[in-house]
């Protein structure tokens, strides 16, 4: 018995390691595969402008080395395992100390190699971080969980005479060098739009600088890539390159008065939305009981001391972090799929009655903390001094949300 | 009757007691301080009753017929410095009263030494007949005090002195010498270490003409005094209250400066009689500078007239108490400290409201003002 179970066991043994070549093959091939995904809107290896470009052509070659290096190593140690393996010898194998020819290669290969990545990295560093070619400035500042754009008083930007805020999409014009300069209200955040440049982190108390440059219009998604807290994950951030004359026609409509609402839902969501949201959600021009313009004040109430400029809300396509969309999936999928040259005015459009989608927008204003999670629970809001990080649950009626909803429709 | 060790530690339960009864009398019975010095007698008090019941751990000593019949086998005392020192710390005590409090310390420490080291010395040297054994206790008991505070005194003399040596260098000399020192010690080591046998005594004279050479031109640097050193104050980072001026210019090459200047929201120049402001990425001057609300942005403002003057930011005015039914306003104001020609300065201000809509009266604006200069750059807060 002994005899037939020693002569069976290897051959038991190598089943399971059979078994698991074909789903470790798929698993390879599917892997493989997704490098070959179309739609990667976050895809570094698919740059859309000069500085992501740049960047693209600095890994492309230390990884094509790094990859020759890699086979030639993986193969040299299958040669000696295989070649020298023990074959039941009792003789100690020759034994050899020192080979200087080449030890001396083998420093020099090296050498060479990084000498050939160094220079064009740290060229590439100093060509990332030129500032002198700027044609437009934009301060992005982080918080959790989302990003606010504001375009100071510049003769850049094709000129700015009033500052304009919004959030969520920064809008850029296409072909122009934008610097970016990036601070946080809370805690550390980190910009990135792969398509159009590296990260760059925003901290509290400092202001980075980066680069943006888009070869065309569209649009170009991104993440926080700095965990920042609960909703890290919904931090997301767009950027929306647009031809000079459509950038123009942005920012004209950005700086526009304040219309009041003329539908009576819309009427009665102002007046709502003077008692519930302006204490923190500024709406340029907008005018309180007392006749005078509010001010938001959400430093009293949020923890990073601001919440989203509602100004021109229907102007962008998603709120919240640009976590939730506005307009309907196939409206959304006209858009991030539309060519260059049809983009801009698609986008000017903005969200059009026929393209709107209420639903997200609903579920948020019932319960935003229910739809992204947010620290507003009072109580536990002690180590903030009772400021909320993100939007409460404002307990609003459902008259009350399609009022709201009716007002912020017509933020055009 | 009683042992030698008991005799020890029953002097120093004694001296221990009556220094508790002192303290607690003079320091009006201190509960910390007595209650310690209570504590050790207590202790002392504990090791001269072992001592006393177990004779020492010496089983002839058990004898006690023996002992007090028969001559002990006591040698003569040695020779000892520790008189001379304690003396010495006795009289440095006056010294130090007339000199200062830090020449009462190294007294009292010299003093306390002094005590130990004769005290411990002239127990073991009647601990038995035997000079060796004696000697042996006297290291078992002290060397483990003596070895660590010795190495300590010897490395902080000899860190103390060499810093002395490079304050005393020109700045740049300095990292010349201590090249040189770091390359000698290498050279000494590989020196010794390539040899197959060196004599003991020769490396101990090395280290020590060394060690003798480093202190004595430590102590030579120390009395020569050390070179002139700029003084760097730090910068000024205000906290907007406009008071009067407490601090001096700031410097821009101390850490905090540096690190200010490469986080900059703007540069406010004053330069013949007109503000100019530079931001990061802007080629040229600005007329306004746009700031992010709610978000601490890093101003510096430098001054290039004659005269001392102060950059003033303004933010417009808040409500004293949203809650009152009056409401009252304030002025948001911020200020630099003053500084003269060439003198920089910076602040971090933090704008919780927008700024006022252009069409809005003069004097509600947000700006950047010096007092007694006619001059203001605008602030415009989105």
């Amino acid at each position: 018995m002994t005899t037939v179970a020693a002569v069976n066991e290897p051959a038991t043994r190598a089943r399971p390691a059979r078994r698991l070549i074909l789903p470790g093959a798929a698993v390879a091939a599917l892997t493989l595969l997704t490098s070959c995904a179309k739609d990667a809107p976050q895809d570094t290896f698919q740059p859309k402008g000069e500085n992501a470009r740049d960047i693209n052509n600095l890994q492309r070659w230390p990884f094509i080395i790094a990859g020759i290096v890699l086979v030639i190593v993986t193969v040299a140690v299958f040669i000696c395992v295989i070649k020298f393996r023990d074959r039941g010898q009792t003789a100690m194998p020759k034994q050899t100390h020192g080979k200087p020819a080449l030890e001396i290669m083998l420093t020099i290969l090296p050498a060479i190699i990084l000498l050939g990545i160094g220079i064009p990295t740290v060229s590439t560093l100093f060509k990332l971080a030129k500032t002198s070619d700027t044609q437009c400035i934009i301060n992005v500042t982080g918080q959790q969980w989302w990003w606010e754009y504001d375009y100071p008083v510049q003769d850049g930007c094709g000129g700015i005479t009033e500052p304009i805020v919004t959030s969520g999409q920064i809008v850029i014009p296409a072909g122009e060098h934008v610097l970016l300069k990036i601070a946080s209200r809370d805690v550390i955040h980190s910009f990135w739009i792969p398509a159009l440049n590296g990260k760059k982190d925003a901290v509290p108390g400092r202001v980075h600088s980066l680069r943006l440059e888009a070869d065309q219009p569209g649009i170009y998604a991104g993440q926080c890539t700095e965990f920042c807290g609960l909703s890290h994950a919904y931090m997301r951030m767009e950027a929306v390159a647009l031809d000079s004359a459509g950038f123009e026609t942005w920012k004209a409509n950005q700086l526009e008065p304040y219309a009041s609402p003329t539908d009576a839902d819309a009427k009665e969501g102002e007046a709502t939305f003077l008692t519930q949201c302006s204490r923190c959600h500024q709406v340029n021009g907008i005018i309180g009981g007392d006749g005078q313009p509010v001010i938001s004040r959400p430093d009293q109430y949020v923890y990073s001391g601001a919440a989203p400029n509602l100004t021109n809300l229907m102007t962008r396509t998603d709120f919240a972090g640009a976590s939730f969309d506005l307009l309907t999936p196939e409206c959304k999928d006209k858009l991030w799929k539309a060519k260059p040259a049809d983009f801009t005015q698609l986008y000017l459009a903005g969200v059009t009655p026929e393209c709107f989608d209420a639903v997200n927008l609903r579920e948020w204003l019932r319960d935003a903390p229910g739809k992204k999670p947010m620290y507003t629970n009072t109580n536990e809001l002690g180590p903030t001094d009772g400021k909320t990080r993100g939007m409460p649950n404002l307990n609003l009626s459902e008259d009350q949300i399609d009022q709201i909803i009716s007002f912020l429709t017509e933020r055009k | 009757m009683f042992t030698t060790g008991s005799k020890l530690f029953l002097g120093a339960t004694v001296l221990s007691l009556a220094g508790t009864i002192i303290y607690g009398a003079s320091q009006d019975g201190g509960p910390v301080g007595t209650l310690g010095l209570f504590t050790v007698t207590v202790v002392f008090a504990f090791l001269a009753g072992i001592n006393f019941y177990v004779r020492d751990s010496n089983v002839s000593a058990m004898d006690t017929d023996g002992i007090e019949s028969s001559p002990a086998a006591h040698v003569a005392p040695a020779r000892s410095m520790w008189p001379l020192i304690g003396g010495a710390g006795v009289a440095l005590v006056p010294v130090g009263l007339v000199a200062g409090k830090a020449v009462v310390w190294i007294a009292v420490i010299v003093i306390m030494i002094a005590t130990v080291e004769w005290m411990v010395q002239s127990w073991s040297e009647s601990a038995s007949g035997d000079v060796d054994y004696n000697r042996s206790i006297r290291r078992r008991i002290l060397h483990p005090l003596e070895l660590p505070i010795l190495g300590a005194v010897g490395l902080g003399l000899i860190i103390f002195s060499f810093s002395r040596i490079m304050l005393r260098l020109p700045s740049a000399a300095g990292a010349v010498v201590f090249g040189g020192i770091a390359a000698g010690v290498l050279l000494f080591g590989s020196l010794i270490a390539s040899k197959r046998t060196v004599a003991r005594s020769l490396v101990a004279a090395l280290c020590t003409i060394g060690a003798l050479g480093l202190v004595g031109a430590g102590v030579a640097s120390a009395v020569a005094g050390g070179r002139h050193i700029e003084k760097h104050e730090i910068p000024s980072f205000e906290e907007g209250t406009c008071g009067a001026d407490t601090s001096g210019e700031s410097d821009e090459d101390t850490s905090r400066a540096i690190a200010a200047k490469s986080n900059l929201a703007a540069t406010i120049t004053l330069e013949g009689g007109k503000l100019r402001a530079q931001v990061t990425g802007v080629p040229g001057n600005v007329d306004v500078v746009t700031l992010p609300r709610s978000t601490d942005s890093f101003i510096r403002f430098r001054n290039l007239d004659d005269g001392k003057y102060r950059l003033v930011i303004n933010l417009g005015k808040e409500v004293v108490d949203p809650k009152a039914e009056q409401k009252t306003y304030r002025e948001v104001k911020e200020c630099t400290q003053a500084v003269g020609e060439g003198g920089t300065q910076f602040i971090i201000i933090k704008a919780a409201l927008p700024s006022p809509g252009a069409d809005a009266p003069e004097e509600e604006q947000f700006s950047f003002t010096v007092p007694g200069v006619d001059t203001s750059l605008g602030i415009v807060v989105p």
